[in-house]
This record gives structure tokens, sequence and C-alpha cells, in this order.
């Protein structure tokens, strides 16, 4: 099966700030996929590069068949391709349903997205906050918003940019199940995550950056394992003092 | 919010209604109506600027050069070819609208300050052009709209300002029905999408940039419809009035911003304040101090800014939520 997303050789840089390095990595339709790292690895760049926020330096990005690097946010979005926002970007001034409503408009009519919207709200469990303004929401709330107003555009590979900070333990298991079962029907994700318990309940392969490049990819099992990524998470003394006895 | 309760629009009938029957008892030659034609006209004109400037919050203070271009072709068509105003406004929108485009290209890319600044200077250079281009626009000393009492309807001109009233009345009605138009389709949602983030708008599908480019070409088109009113009505114009910009640029976005921009029935609260306002203004105060008024926008609009940036409509929703007790304060 070919893959649905490609990454090839992507770098990006801010001025003298090699944000991505180089980065190549596969993903195949119906994968859960974990990006994980440190602070300041190159996770959000990563998906910004891909939703065509900040387009990759050099490098290219296939998905579905296209080379979309270079193309701009809308034309990626209504390809199938968007992301949630880690700092929670939403339309503050408006209802929870406006704001998934406009989610709904790349491919729909304005009674479709409608009908769409409230549908997804309730999929994601927050069906009764519809008509409130989403800038009085609690955090929690308004990363599910964040998730919603994705959803309804219809994703093949939706990026899901720390969606399950702030929740509490039964929270995030019902993100898990949603993610799941979104899953099930055929979409594909990418999770920036730091929690890893759920990131590791989660996902069925993790791909690990630090510093901008791609340190590892491969089963949680073999990541957790991984020399370089225990290096990376908790320094290099750890890695030789472990190997040291 | 795209719904609107039977007791709003009870409320907005009776309003309509009461506007339809202000002007009976005014003298048809006097004053009062002038102001009230002349309040009609910018409350239109604050509406359609709405477009752009409330729902994507693109602050243009630059649709002088729209009202302008309308305003001179229709004159212009009129004068020497004898064309119908009616038509002279069809061909003032269509260039109006490629200026917007032009204009658009390469400004549409700019944020908050930047937009109005470039938007600002393409006022001025309107003005300017309007000023030397002697040979079609008649230069600093204005134009003339000729008098053809025996022109009928298609003149567009009338002995007194009552039909003026009527017209000026449809307008108004018709640009903000194009305004709620706007605002409940996909159009609006993605436009509002837009003022409140942009780059999120993006991600989620909304192509900003052709979305702000098709509301500026629709409110500049409607704003140069407007000039040619406004020709007709005042029959006589020079460069420094038509593309002013306190006069018109800054008057047309303090009417939205004051009344509360984006909203449906800001620009009539706005208009319903600013014009009486200018009005008195110029005649008590416009012998001794000249360009006062201008400076009373300028001060006007920061206090607006600084104390209710949401405008005057606001206060009706913080008067209904203290007394039905209402959520959206």
């Amino acid at each position: 099966m070919t893959a649905l997303l490609e990454i090839r050789n992507v770098t990006r840089r801010f001025g003298g700030l090699v944000a991505n390095s180089d980065v190549t990595f596969n993903v195949s339709k119906g994968e859960i996929v974990g990006l994980i790292g440190p602070n300041g690895a190159g996770k959000t760049t990563l998906f910004n590069a891909l939703v065509g926020i900040y387009p990759p330096t050099s490098g290219e990005v296939v998905f579905n068949g296209q080379t979309i690097s270079g193309w701009k946010p809308h034309r990626i979005a209504a390809a199938g391709l968007t992301k949630t926002f880690q700092n929670v970007a939403l339309f503050a001034e408006s209802s929870v349903l406006d704001n998934v409503v406009t989610g709904g408009l790349v491919n729909r009519s304005l009674a479709d997205a409608r009908d769409f919207a409230a549908e997804t709200l309730k999929r994601v469990g927050i069906g009764s906050i519809a008509d409130k303004l989403a800038g009085d929401l609690s955090f929690p709330e308004r990363a599910r918003v964040e998730v919603a107003r994705a959803l309804c555009t219809s994703p093949k590979l939706l990026l899901l940019d720390e969606v399950m900070a702030a929740l509490t333990p039964a929270e995030m298991e019902e993100v898990i199940d949603l993610v799941r079962g979104l899953r099930d029907e055929g979409m594909t994700f990418i999770v920036v995550e730091h929690h890893m318990k759920a990131v590791m309940k989660l996902c069925e392969r993790l791909v690990v950056l630090n510093f901008g490049e791609k340190i590892a990819d491969g089963t949680p099992d073999d990541i957790t394992s991984n020399p370089k990524v225990l290096e990376a998470y908790l320094g290099a003394n750890f890695s030789t003092t472990a190997e040291a006895h | 919010m795209t719904r609107i309760s039977t007791t709003g629009l009870a409320a907005l009938a009776v309003v309509i209604l009461a506007l339809a029957l202000a002007p009976l008892g005014l003298d048809p030659f006097g004053y009062a109506l002038r102001i009230m034609c002349l309040m009609l006209l910018f409350g239109a004109l604050g509406q359609a600027w709405n477009i752009v400037g409330g729902l994507a919050n693109q602050i243009s203070l630059g649709h002088a050069a729209y009202f302008g271009i309308g305003a001179y072709t229709s004159t212009i068509l009129f004068g020497s070819f004898g064309i119908s105003p009616i038509f002279g406004a069809v061909i003032g929108a269509a260039l109006a609208a490629l200026f917007a485009l032009l204009l658009s290209l390469p400004t549409l890319r700019l944020k908050g300050h930047y937009f109005a600044l470039a938007t600002l200077a393409a006022g001025e250079m309107a003005r300017i052009v309007a000023n030397s281009w002697t040979s079609v626009t008649g230069g600093p000393v204005g134009i003339s709209v000729p008098y053809r009492p025996d022109g009928g309807f298609w003149a567009l001109q009338f002995e007194n300002a009552l039909p003026n009233y009527y017209l000026f009345l449809g307008a108004f009605l018709i640009v903000t029905l194009i305004f709620w138009k706007v605002k409940t389709s996909a159009f609006g949602y993605r436009l509002r999408a837009i003022k409140e983030n942009e780059i999120a708008a993006e991600v989620v599908g909304v192509n900003t940039y052709r979305v702000k480019l098709y509301a500026s070409v629709l409110s500049a088109a409607i704003t140069a419809v407007l000039g040619m009113l406004y020709a007709q009505f005042q029959f006589f114009f020079d460069p420094d009035t038509i593309f002013g910009v306190a006069s018109m640029s800054v008057k047309m976005a303090l009417i939205a911003i004051l009344g509360g921009a984006g909203t449906i029935f800001g620009p009539w609260l706005g208009a319903l304040v600013i014009i009486p306002l200018e009005e008195m203004a110029n005649s008590y105060l416009g012998n001794t101090v000249a360009g006062l008024s201008q400076f009373a926008y300028g001060v006007l609009l920061i206090v607006v800014i600084l104390l209710n940036p949401r405008g005057l409509i606001s206060l009706f929703g913080k008067l209904r939520a203290k007394f039905f007790g209402g959520n959206r304060g």
C-alpha cells in the first residue's frame, strides 16, 4: 500500500534557526502516529510545515499522491489535511456551533455544514455547549471545539497538537476512544502529546524529534528502549551511566 | 445570531414605517429634510463599509476613492454625454470594483494598521488625481451636475428633497439587506473567521485572500453607486470634499464603528448620531473654527475605541441583559 503522507527531507529555517532538519517519514492510511520529542524539538513546526502555515524551506510533502508543499493552507485543508492549534485558535466571539460550521464550509453548503457541525459536536461530546461563545469556555472545552472544527473539514489526515493537555484521565480516555473510532472509519492521525501514558496507549508507532531532526521511528516498545531517545529525554549522563552499571 | 425573533421583526417594521412617515410633516425644501437625506445616505455608506471593515475587520480608510469614482463617473457621463446617472452608476460601480481589485492585489496581504495606511494613501491618491486631471474632472474648482428638470426619472433630479428622501431610504434598506444576506451566508461565516483568526481560518479551509478580495470589490461597487446618488443630490462637489479623508473615508468607517462594527444596525445608529452632530458642529462652530468637525471625528473615534469598541449597539445588549437577565452581556 502506498503512503497517505510522505515527508521527504523536510527542512524549515527561521532566519539562522533550523527548526526542522531533513525530516523524512511516511504515514499510511489508518495509522495513528505519535510525534514526540522534548520541548523545542520542532513538533509544532513540522505540523505547520505540513498544513502550509510555514511551508518547508526545502524538501517535499506528498499527500494522497499530490505534492502539497508550497500550497496555501486552505487548499491543503480542502485536499483533506488539517490540524488543531496547540495554543487554541478559536473564533472567540463566535458560538461554538459557528466555529465548527466554518470548518464544514470547506466542502459543504451552509445548510449541510450546520447539520454536520451539530453532529460533530455531539460526537466530540460537546453538543450541550453549542450556543456558548467560544471565548467563554474552559481550556479543555476549547480543545474539544478545536477538534470538532478540524473534524468538520472531513480530513483524511488530522494532526492533533496537544489536545489532551489539561484533561482529566477520564476525559483522556474519551479522546482516545474518539480517535480510535474515527480511525476505524478510515481516518489517519499524527498526534503530538506530552502525556506519555496517553501517547503509548493511543499510538502504534512513534516518531521522535530532537533539535529538529528525526532520531527514532518505531513501535512504542522500540522507542522506550532506544538509547538515543533516552539520551534526548533524560540527558547524555543517563545513557552513559546506564551503560556503565 | 442569524435568526430574527418575531419581536425583533415587529420592531424593525415599526422603525421602517417611522422612517417612511418621518418626512411627511416637514418642509420638502427645508434644512431638516436635507439632513435626514444625508443620514440615510451615510447610513448606507457605513453599511457598505461594514461588509469589509466590520465583518472582516479590514479597516479601510480609503473608501472615499470608490465614492468619488462613482460620483465623478456618473457626473461626467451625464454632463458630457447625457447618459442617465442610473447607467453612470453602473459604470462607476464597475470602475470602483476594478480599482478595489487592483488595490487589493498588494494591500490585502497587509495586516491591521498597515492595511489602514495603505488604503488611506489610495484615497489620497484619488484626490490628487482628481485635483490635477483638470481636463476630465474640472480640477480643484469642482464639478457641477447639469440641472435637467425635463429629464424625468432617468435624470434622478428632483425639485425638492422629498423624492430624494425615499430614494435614499430605498438605497439604505437595500444596502442593509445586502449586508444581512452577506453576513448570514457562508461568505459571512468566512469573513468573520478572518476577523477573528486569519491563520486558523486558512487551516480549516477558508481562502482568506479570495474572500477579502470579493468583500472589498462588493463594498467598493456599492459605495460608488451611493457616490452617484450623492452627486445627484448635491449638484456640486470638489475633489477635496468627495475624496476627503475626514469628510468621507473616516466618516464612513466611524459611522459603522461608532454604531457597532459588523452588526446590522450599527451603521443605522452611527449615522443617526454622527450626521446631526456634524451639522450642529458646522452651524455653530464652523465659521469660527475651521476643520473642527474633522477634529471631533478623531476625538470621537478614539473615545469609542477606548471606552466601548463594540459600539453603541452593544449598549442595547447590556441594557437587555440588565433588565431581562440575558446572558450575552
